[in-house]
């Protein structure tokens, strides 16, 4: 960081105090609270609003602004001190690190992710990774290839032309999908690997959508198409009429996205997740495991310029994986509780924040 | 020497929006600078663009440090641009002309002919006029929407060979309605102020109506035409959010037919621009910031060039 943005950010962090102090008279606690600003992540903005609305209902004096705008942009913003909370699907990268090593990724809840399909008289599907991979390299193009008749004895599939969706915008479920596909399949790890923007194939029926409700439509726009939409949408899924895969796992077996499968995958890298959290539950080892779950992130960098705020981040990001991670909050979401060990691993992140 | 506080202040506020206009061309310069040396001129002819890998150990290419893998070529999303744009103001253009005809020459007779029975109706003209105005002034994301909602599953459904909706005609539709009014508003300003005598000499020395139009009246509204084209191509060059949702974000693909999905080049910005911040070497972003350059020039060559057409200096046809 910057000499001179450091100095910003102290200037606005004593102003910021200054004006709190002066307002706490009139506040019933004596308690000062500074602004904290939360800004990133669109697949996490409800359940930030959610949260804060609850927080500062217990906590008046909690003063807390959330925005959507991008994982991308929170980390960027946490980074350069702009917001003093990123919210991101994905963790910071080594390079990131090694140029912030001040700068915590710290998981909140789980979230996960389905692979949908428009495939009118087909129910089930099973599907795998290098299947995937061929139908976004654009090597798998009828939906009657012999790949995916291997995969589904017994189903009718159609020979029709796939309309492979994917995101156009960064996207923290770009990110994992490719993950899940780099994971599973050798050559999409050795050539187009993973990111929240990867560089697609040219394929010349394919469609990019923006969000995951631009995702939504265009499956719902284009039978025989498939996409990978956020598990927060779900019920918009299958309202729609649209199918969910089951996906191949590493233990070889295909599994659905049920909450029981996304809790088996979390449980079974509990016990294995680094101190600093950075590491994604993808195709993880386990005869019940749905392959695409991930961590949600706050993005915080742990040197706060001003003690107070440094206070109000703990308090409020403790809440956050404690009372936060009940049910009522996560529930509307499909998101899932952190796992006991991975709460313990946040807590001591979050009491590193000075 | 005599203070004028009025002309200063005046002279200073005029000066305000070219030093805003060369700070920012400056800025997009400055800032791309790395990315020009990176890319040189290859950034105009491929077709691959490839943030590379990110989440891996940055290379140091020419003495700069960027992504493993990262390869900037934006010919997909210029090609995809200049096809978008031109084939919104080809299917406005005629729309254009042919509302604002209509609003300037038909409805008038109608009207007369209508107060005939209806003595009390109130004036058709101006109520319509401004209707055509007020879909100028609709956020583009409503036309998006609309383009989801409407566009493409009727272009799946029933134009499409391939059942997909999304593309360059879809984004050249969505475009074209967003712009035919400013087209049809320009040009119907102009017609009302063709002078009364050379309609009615026209009319006198016994042309039919349509050769009114078409001879004596369209002749004078060439410049003003030309401007309002000019004007409607500026907004759909730049035009971001309604492109976005409808053209399918084609990426490494240059469109090959009406239904290709394509990227226009301030759209691409947009859908790259989170990705690109955590770019460690922030090569990414100086990246986009060429692409804007980029759109930059060629907004500045399309007003160039419209400026010469409307001044005459590529006059090539006679006046009748």
């Amino acid at each position: 960081m910057t000499k001179f943005s450091k100095l910003l950010r102290t200037g606005a962090a004593v102003l910021a105090i200054a004006a709190a102090a002066g307002a706490a008279p009139r506040a019933a606690h004596a308690q000062v609270d500074v602004p904290l600003i939360e800004s990133g992540s669109s697949l996490l903005y409800p359940l930030f609003n959610a949260w804060v609305g609850a927080y500062t209902a217990a906590n008046p004096s909690a003063d807390i602004t959330t925005t959507s705008t991008g994982s991308g942009a929170g980390i960027a913003q946490a980074i350069k001190g702009l917001v003093q909370i990123g919210a991101s699907d994905a963790y910071l990268s080594d390079t990131l690190v090694k140029k912030n090593p001040t700068v915590l990724s710290i998981p909140l809840a789980i979230s996960s992710q389905a692979i949908n399909y428009n495939l009118p008289g087909v129910g089930a599907l099973n599907l795998s990774g290098p299947i995937l991979a061929g139908i976004y390299e654009g090597k798998i193009t009828q939906w009657n290839d012999p790949a995916i008749a291997a995969a589904n004895p017994g189903v009718a599939l159609p020979s029709h032309v796939i309309v492979p969706i994917h995101r156009l915008d960064g996207s923290g479920d770009t990110f994992i999908f490719t993950q899940y596909l780099s994971a599973s399949d050798a050559g999409w790890a050795s050539t187009l690997k993973f990111g929240t923007a990867v560089s697609w194939p040219a394929i010349a029926g394919e469609v990019g959508a923006k969000g995951n409700s631009g995702m939504l439509s265009a499956l719902s726009n284009n039978p025989y198409g498939i996409a990978y939409i956020g598990i927060s949408f779900s019920k918009q899924v299958a309202a729609a009429g649209l199918g969910q895969a089951a996906l191949l796992n590493k233990s070889g077996q295909y599994v659905l996205p049920t909450t029981a499968n996304i809790q088996a995958a979390a449980d079974s890298v509990a016990t294995t997740t680094p101190a600093d959290e950075r590491i994604s539950i993808i195709f993880s080892e386990g005869p019940s495991n749905y392959p695409i779950v991930n961590y949600e992130y706050a993005i915080v960098d742990s040197h706060q310029p001003v003690p107070a705020y440094a206070e109000a981040i703990r308090d409020f990001l403790k809440w956050t994986v404690t009372e936060g991670n009940a049910g009522s909050f996560l529930g509307p979401v499909h998101f899932l509780p952190l796992p006991p060990a991975v709460q313990a691993l946040s807590l001591t992140q979050i009491n590193n924040i000075q | 020497m005599k203070l004028r506080p009025f002309r200063t202040a005046v002279l200073g506020l005029s000066l305000l929006i070219p030093a805003a206009l060369v700070a920012v061309v400056l800025f997009l310069v400055v800032y791309s600078g790395q990315a020009m040396q990176f890319n040189g001129l290859h950034f105009l002819t491929d077709v691959t663009w490839n943030l590379g890998d990110l989440y891996d150990d940055p290379v140091t290419v020419k003495g700069i440090q960027v992504p493993s893998g990262a390869e900037y070529g934006i010919l997909a999303f210029i090609a995809g641009t200049l096809a978008s744009s031109f084939l919104a103001i080809l299917i406005a253009v005629p729309l254009a002309i042919g509302t604002a005809i209509f609003l300037a020459e038909a409805v008038p007779e109608l009207e007369r002919s209508a107060r005939r029975t209806i003595p009390w109706l109130p004036p058709i003209r101006p109520v319509l006029s401004m209707l055509v105005e007020l879909v100028a002034v609709v956020p583009s994301v409503v036309f998006g929407l609309w383009g989801i909602a409407v566009l493409i599953p009727f272009l799946g459904h029933h134009v499409s060979p391939t059942g997909n909706g999304y593309g360059l005609l879809a984004a050249a539709i969505v475009l074209a309605l967003m712009i035919t009014p400013i087209i049809a508003s320009t040009l119907l300003d102009a017609l009302s102020q063709v002078p009364k005598e050379n309609r009615e000499s026209a009319f006198a020395l016994g042309s039919t109506h349509f050769e009114v139009v078409t001879k004596a009246m369209m002749p004078m509204v060439r410049a003003t035409l030309i401007g309002g084209i000019v004007l409607a191509l500026g907004r759909a060059l730049g035009e971001t959010m309604a492109v976005l949702m409808v053209s399918g974000g084609g990426i490494n693909i240059l469109p090959t037919s009406l239904f290709s999905p394509i990227s226009t080049i301030a759209s691409f910005i947009v859908s790259q621009l989170d990705s690109a911040e955590s770019d460690p070497t922030n090569m990414s972003v100086r990246a986009l910031s060429e692409i804007a350059l980029v759109l930059f020039l060629i907004t500045l060559a399309v007003n160039a060039g419209a400026k010469l057409l409307s001044s005459g200096a590529l006059n090539v046809r006679k006046r009748n």
